[in-house]
């Protein structure tokens, strides 16, 4: 419990300085997984850490075999805990969701996997992570924390009962790493089904947000 | 804040992490500058991570990996740890070029624009250039025919879609007959992505050039 309250107070003051109407109501919504990331950068807290494998160890193996990479699927589990470890100091609750903040980290472990197999020794001219960013790796303003929360709820709520044609075409984006182009090649559909599904989709779930929500 | 962004198809495949290396660049480059980007992004990385706890079919993983994992942590000496985060303020671009942009060989193709190639820095078959339209100066009447990824680095063009300034993004193609116009002032800078002339398929292809759309 003494970490926990320990890393609340941390959290306290850094909402002090930010002084945003919303910090409190979105503080009391901070998930669990964000607790235990910030007790592992507190306190390099192991039985956290432990907890955060445990949920997000098989997911990253998972992604990594519906990426392709079976051969490497542990590999990858080791390089994004090692990341989510060294880096944990440098999460920012309001930010991103813990969740969301490691799918970051396993996404450019990833293509960072995929451009080393393919580069074989020659060197890498741009840093994976110069091309694609982990949330909160720099100072930018974020959507405000409370929106952001509510608005996630929204995509997990009503992310079942979109039809499975709009549920296939994401998954093989986001989980089989395919272009809208390969996914069209795939499904036997003109690229523009596969364009129209996204539009769909993102509708649906409000992913899109408009500027009077932001 | 840009007036000309990407649309959500293609924030989503930078999300997932599918866009070529020379699209990944672009399309960071204007969420550096278009916080309206960065908030959709927000929201597609959570799409992400929803989609990954949703998937349900979680793969078991070995009993000792957590073991090893913690082995590995203790080897590391933690200078490591101190170095990883370094951000820096020159740009991916400027990082990738290591020079100014008016430093760069720039090769002059016709009396208003210069050209500096990059595509040799990227895997894959698509044509990476910089272009530089001299401020005033006027390109030749073209229009596209595969589709072109610009985004622009200093100055502005016009043409009879608009006015593009620094950080707007825009993709042209053969819908678009153009003929862009330099805004007086400064030079306009463009980062310029054409498609692959081949077009690579199948599923093997895929595997191996994970970055060729």
């Amino acid at each position: 419990m003494e970490l926990i309250r320990s890393s609340q107070t941390a959290a306290t003051k850094s909402r002090n300085v930010t002084t945003a109407p919303d910090s409190s109501r979105a503080e009391r919504s901070k998930d669990h997984w964000s607790q235990l990331l910030e007790r592992v950068a507190s306190h390099q807290d192991r039985a956290a850490f432990h907890q955060l494998f445990e949920h997000f160890g098989p997911q990253i193996k998972y992604y990594a075999i519906s990426n392709g990479i079976a051969h490497q699927a542990e590999e990858l589990v080791q390089e994004v805990m090692i990341s989510i470890w060294r880096r944990a100091s440098t999460y920012d609750w309001r930010k991103a969701a813990a969740s969301t903040w490691i799918f970051t980290i396993a996404r450019n472990q990833r293509i960072d996997m995929l451009r080393k197999i393919q580069r074989g020794s020659a060197e890498m001219a741009i840093e994976t992570e110069d091309l694609w960013q982990i949330p909160g790796d720099d100072e930018k303003d974020p959507v405000p924390s409370l929106h952001r929360i509510i608005a996630e709820r929204r995509i997990r709520d009503s992310f079942e009962h979109l039809p499975q044609e709009q549920l296939t075409v994401l998954k093989q984006v986001y989980l089989e790493h395919k272009s809208h182009q390969a996914v069209a090649e795939d499904l036997g559909i003109p690229l523009g089904t596969v364009k129209s599904r996204v539009r769909l989709a993102l509708g649906k779930l409000k992913v899109i947000l408009q500027d009077q929500d932001l | 804040m840009s007036t000309h962004h990407p649309d959500e198809v293609l924030l989503m495949e930078y999300s997932a992490g599918t866009l070529s290396e020379p699209m990944a660049l672009c399309m960071r480059m204007h969420l550096d500058r278009c916080s309206h980007c960065r908030g959709q992004l927000d929201m597609l990385n959570s799409l992400g991570a929803i989609m990954l706890d949703h998937s349900k079919q979680a793969s078991r993983v070995s009993d000792d990996l957590f073991d090893n994992i913690v082995a590995q942590i203790d080897s590391e000496p933690a200078s490591r740890e101190a170095t990883v985060e370094k951000p820096s303020n020159d740009s991916p671009l400027e990082r990738l070029l290591g020079s100014d942009l008016n430093e760069l060989p720039w090769k002059r193709q016709l009396a208003d624009v210069s050209v500096y190639d990059l595509s040799d820095r990227f895997p894959g078959e698509e044509r990476v250039t910089l272009q530089k339209l001299c401020a005033g100066g006027r390109a030749p009447s073209h229009s596209h025919h595969g589709s072109e990824a610009t985004l622009v680095l200093t100055g502005a063009f016009a043409d009879a879609n608009g006015v593009f300034s620094k950080g707007d993004f825009v993709i042209l193609d053969h819908h678009h007959d153009h003929q862009p116009v330099a805004l007086h002032g400064e030079d306009c800078i463009t980062l310029s992505v054409m498609d692959a002339p081949v077009k690579l398929t199948g599923r093997l292809t895929r595997l191996l050039n994970p970055f060729i759309r």
